[in-house]
């Protein structure tokens, strides 16, 4: 077993371990501290990965940017265990039926699946470097990169309208 | 490729236009110059010359069949700005910025009729969708509609990451990891548990963008919740080009393996149907009874997808028009009455005869009475299910559900010319009624001569 494999197994076994903690825990503080333990392990799986560019966005952008918004936003909300709203048993029922067969439709999709071949490039791709992202954000998705600036535009004139007071 | 930019950049007008003039009517004229304009340069991007073109590296491929229904979306906007302009400046302050929204939802609908990559198809949704929350949540002094705009966002938010979630299946799928729409469905002889897992969650997230039963949960608070003359453009041209997408993405990428994922769209069609058709009778105000005869209309619409044949592809773009028509004028009146549940129609014949009579025409539209573009909608929608040979059960079906429809729409009949009322004062101009007018002589014109329609379509398919 290689220094990648036992990385993987750690980061494996720690983004599992803390996201089941985000649910579990009571307090929503913890969970969103869980939640960055998540991020950062799965920052990790990206470099194992060779897409380093990615793994710092991820974790400049939501490990440092949202989450701090989401603390700001629990803490200002003032959670706690008597706020929690009660619900139906049924629903709970019907959420864990739910999700349970959604999982086994993606373990039975991943048990199957043929990826012998696909195997990334872990020791001598440089696939995930800025400068390879740029050539192909600038080169063959130009156009969605430009249109998207659609999409942000649109968001913030949105911002701009319900923000404003009338 | 004209569109696409036309309409980005006129959103930008829009929003400049609000610092440069106070005068909510001068806002209205350049939304509606931008609109013609619109309409003239798709003309010419149809016919073939004078288009903006740019290497899109084919991640965009202007076909046809999506200029077509571009045309068809840029028109109904125009009805809709010109019935319904005045009422949008009711909405709140912000004019320029609801209609630079909407003009950034017409750039999304003129990507998601043409997009040729998964990506694209993402990009086209998003930008349809993130305007329409705002545009839901507008009117902030009232409390309904700020929660419709959260619960629409929230629902909405879901339903773009199951979409994503199936994309990045279907990439993995892909043997050369692809996004090409025409790419990730070929050589799928034998279908990989991957490549289902991602068809289905696609499935899931479209049928929830054009609201089909089970996914509909969202629309009648949504739709009721909204200002009245947003859910209008919401429900008629946006719901459309959703449809539009949900075909082309179905037919460009799944079209091979047709048979394997046709039982369940035939499913989602049966409860849309009995859904949308069974709950709006049970409804007491008008606009939460337009929302679900939506759903029961998208169970109609849906009929395309489960088929795939070049009829199907007629009747959606006549659906699309007939529909769209109908409904913008029964809002267009609708959000002039002051009371809207059935009994505010009460009597309205009589003291606005034109009102009442053009109304019925669209009601009877939606509800497929022949001599309407209803009525050649639904036959064109059922034939092309018939032409297919299966599903002969959907199709009495969908008969049945068309005829319960005819009870709640008829309802608004009823109590246009067969009850009293008190006298309620509208606020119509002369120009408004003619337009109404000329959009019932629309409707029964299509609904004589479809192949008007049709007929233009398969010459430029030639």
């Amino acid at each position: 077993m290689g220094m990648t494999q036992i990385l993987f197994w750690f980061l494996s076994v720690l983004a599992l371990f803390s996201a089941i903690m985000v649910v579990v825990s009571k307090n929503p503080v913890h969970s969103v501290l869980w939640l960055i333990a998540v991020f950062f392990a799965i920052s990790g799986h990206y470099i194992l990965l060779n897409a380093q560019f990615l793994a710092i966005v991820n974790l400049i952008v939501y490990a440092g940017a949202i989450m701090v918004l989401f603390l700001f936003v629990i803490m200002l909300m003032n959670l706690n265990s008597d706020t929690e709203p009660q619900k139906n048993k049924w629903l709970k029922i019907a959420g864990v039926i739910a999700g349970g067969a959604l999982l086994l439709v993606f373990v039975a999709a991943l048990k199957n699946a043929d990826l012998k071949n696909q195997m990334a490039e872990v020791t001598n791709g440089d696939i995930g470097l800025i400068h390879n992202l740029g050539i192909a954000l600038f080169k063959d998705y130009v156009v969605p990169f430009e249109i998207s600036s659609v999409l942000f535009l649109s968001a913030m004139v949105g911002a701009v309208v319900i923000g404003k007071k009338e | 490729m004209n569109a696409l930019i036309i309409s980005a950049v006129w959103g930008i007008v829009m929003m400049f236009s609000g610092i440069f003039t106070k005068n909510k009517s001068t806002v209205r004229s350049i939304a509606i110059a931008g609109i013609l304009i619109l309409i003239v340069a798709n003309s010419l991007d149809l016919q073939g010359g004078y288009h903006i073109n740019i290497d899109t590296k084919n991640q965009l491929d202007f076909g046809t069949f999506g200029l077509l229904f571009n045309s068809i979306a840029f028109i109904c906007t125009l009805i809709y700005f010109l019935l319904s302009g005045k009422d949008i400046e009711n909405v709140g302050v912000n004019v320029a910025e609801y209609f630079a929204l909407i003009f950034f939802v017409l750039c999304g609908v003129s990507i998601a009729t043409s997009f040729n990559t998964l990506l694209m198809l993402f990009l086209g949704i998003e930008i349809i969708s993130i305007p329409l929350y705002i545009l839901t949540g507008s009117n902030k002094r009232n409390l309904k509609s700020t929660e419709a705009s959260l619960k629409y966002f929230l629902m909405g938010a879901f339903s773009t990451g199951i979409m994503l979630l199936g994309i990045a299946f279907l990439y993995g799928a892909s043997t050369t990891g692809t996004f090409f729409i025409e790419e990730i469905g070929i050589g799928k002889s034998s279908l990989s548990p991957l490549f289902i897992v991602g068809l289905l969650l696609l499935l899931i997230s479209m049928s929830f963008k054009v609201s089909a039963a089970p996914f509909h949960f969202w629309t009648p608070d949504v739709y009721d919740g909204a200002p009245t003359v947003f859910t209008s453009f919401m429900a008629t041209i946006v719901k459309s080009a959703l449809f539009i997408a949900f075909i082309r993405l179905f037919h460009n990428s799944f079209g091979e393996i047709q048979p394997k994922w046709q039982i369940f769209v035939a499913i989602i069609i049966a409860a849309t149907l009995f859904i949308g058709n069974l709950t709006a009778v049970f409804q007491q105000s008008v606009k939460r009874m337009l929302a679900y005869s939506s759903i029961a209309q998208a169970g109609f619409m849906l009929f395309a997808i489960l088929t795939i044949n070049p009829v199907a592809q007629d009747g959606i773009l006549l659906y699309a028009t007939a529909y769209s028509l109908a409904t913008i004028g029964i809002f267009a009146i609708l959000v002039k009455m002051k009371d809207r549940s059935f009994e505010g129609f009460n009597g309205l014949a009589k003291h606005h005869p034109v009102l009442a009579a053009t109304n019925t025409i669209f009601l009877l539209s939606l509800s497929g009475i022949p001599l309407t573009a209803g009525f050649f909608a639904k036959y064109y929608m059922l034939m092309a299910a018939l032409k297919m040979g299966q599903f002969l059960w959907l199709v009495v079906f969908a008969v049945l559900c068309a005829a319960v429809s005819i009870y709640y729409y008829f309802r608004v009949i009823q109590a246009m010319y067969f009850k009293d009322g008190e006298p309620q004062e509208l606020q119509v101009s002369s120009s408004f009624k003619i337009l109404l007018i000329i959009v019932a002589a629309i409707i029964i014109l299509l609904g004589i001569f479809p192949q008007l329609l049709l007929d233009k379509m398969n010459i430029l398919y030639m």
